[in-house]
């Protein structure tokens, strides 16, 4: 009885979504989550349902496949084209999980990306804290650190197409120690996107989102006019100071006032390379899509 | 005693059968890797990096410590009265050099 209570309060809460943006459906997105009555959750943990908007390019399945089973079961998949409203399938995912629907398998296999093989009577490891592949990867070995010359354990990832506070489609190559970005390579540009997610108004929300900023983002995305221009006190003076642009704080306050911002695109690698990761995250958003995917083509 | 062990009994009851009820399945292989946003790491994420506010935890125990020193200090500062006063003049004039030392050296800045 009591169970069945909190399944029906559950499904009224508003659905936890993750999405995976393709090409052509950034501004929709954005514009979605600002209106309607759902989470966007910045990672598949906190989330119960998969949107998926637009058509994914074939180069980025194996990364959708792999989101798609980090959400942890039960979960679903909803499909948008831009075209009507997908909120109505979202309540019903939402509703249908809710109440205790078993959703989807994993769509990868359980398997690590090597075997989990070592020293040791069970495989379990390698000398001292070096080597050993504990669940099929490799330990980290150490590497310059362009910062203060301590020889640290250098970790090489990639990131993206999907992640939340990246352009979607673009993958970086980044290798960091700590916080900060040793080498940063490009490895695939970003989908292209229409002219309305370059509008000042959707640039300066995203910037405002990532700063912690959510409400003001929304209020700027329904149409509201900015009240004031403080948020901009948020970025340090001088970060992404580029040539002509200025830095990342007058880029901020240009949107706000509706003026798209000016400038060449930057050099990506040399942006990112000595900064610390939400540096650099800033720095990729305070440039409007358009010109990070020209600065990416120009970089892959 | 005995509504102790009965309260315990109860404690240990409840968090077996809580347990039992909110078992987490077992990540698989996708769901133990680290969230790249679809991307994914070379290496294991354990690893030795440069923990930056360790100087500044150091300094933080220390004056922590000193907190608890003024608690006894406290009591007897009623009794003593001026001498207390002064002894503590002096304990805490010793720490505020060795801060000023650390200033010096730069210890307070992040790096």
């Amino acid at each position: 009885m009591a169970v069945r209570l909190f399944h029906r309060m559950a499904a009224r809460s508003a659905p936890a979504v993750f999405v995976c943006i393709g090409p052509r459906m950034q501004a929709l997105v954005e514009g979605l989550f600002a209106r309607a009555q759902s989470r966007r959750m910045e990672s598949p943990a906190g989330a119960a349902i998969l949107l998926v908007a637009g058509d994914i390019p074939r180069r980025a399945a194996v990364a959708l496949d792999r989101i798609h089973d980090q959400i942890p079961p039960p979960r679903e998949t909803v499909h948008w084209d831009g075209c009507d409203d997908p909120m109505t399938e979202l309540l019903a995912a939402w509703a249908r999980l809710m109440a205790g629907e078993s959703g989807e398998p994993d769509r990868l296999p359980d398997d690590p990306p090597n075997p989990w093989k070592g020293h040791g009577d069970h495989g379990q490891g390698g000398e001292g804290m070096m080597g050993g592949v504990p669940y099929g990867r490799p330990m980290a070995m150490t590497g310059e650190d362009p910062r203060d010359g301590l020889k640290l354990d250098a970790y090489t990832m990639r990131v993206g197409p999907f992640a939340p506070m990246l352009p979607p489609g673009l993958v970086l190559e980044l290798t960091l120690q700590g916080d900060l970005i040793a080498s940063a390579r490009v490895t695939e540009a970003p989908f292209p996107q229409p002219e309305d997610a370059n509008a000042p108004r959707a640039c300066a929300a995203r910037l405002l989102r990532l700063l912690g900023l959510g409400p003001q983002a929304d209020r700027l995305l329904r149409g509201t006019a900015p009240r004031s221009l403080n948020a901009v006190r948020a970025l340090p003076v001088g970060l992404g100071a580029a040539g002509t642009g200025g830095d990342a704080r007058t880029r901020l306050r240009g949107w706000l006032e509706g003026k798209p911002a000016e400038g060449p695109p930057p050099d990506i690698p040399r942006l990112l390379e000595g900064r610390e990761w939400h540096e650099a995250v800033v720095l990729l958003n305070s440039w409007p899509p358009d010109t990070i995917r020209q600065a990416a083509e120009a970089a892959r | 005693m005995s509504h102790l062990v009965t309260v315990a009994a109860i404690a240990a009851f409840a968090f077996a059968v809580s347990a039992a009820l909110a078992r987490p399945l077992p990540a698989t292989a996708p769901q133990a890797a680290p969230f790249f946003g679809g991307g994914s790491a070379e290496t294991h994420a354990w690893q030795r990096y440069h923990f930056r506010a360790y100087t500044m935890t150091l300094v933080f125990i220390a004056f922590e410590m000193e907190m608890m020193f003024m608690y006894p200090w406290a009591v007897v500062f009623v009794a003593e009265g001026g001498k207390a006063m002064a002894e503590m003049g002096m304990f805490l004039g010793i720490l505020a050099i060795g801060l000023l030392y650390g200033w010096r050296e730069g210890v307070f800045r992040w790096q």
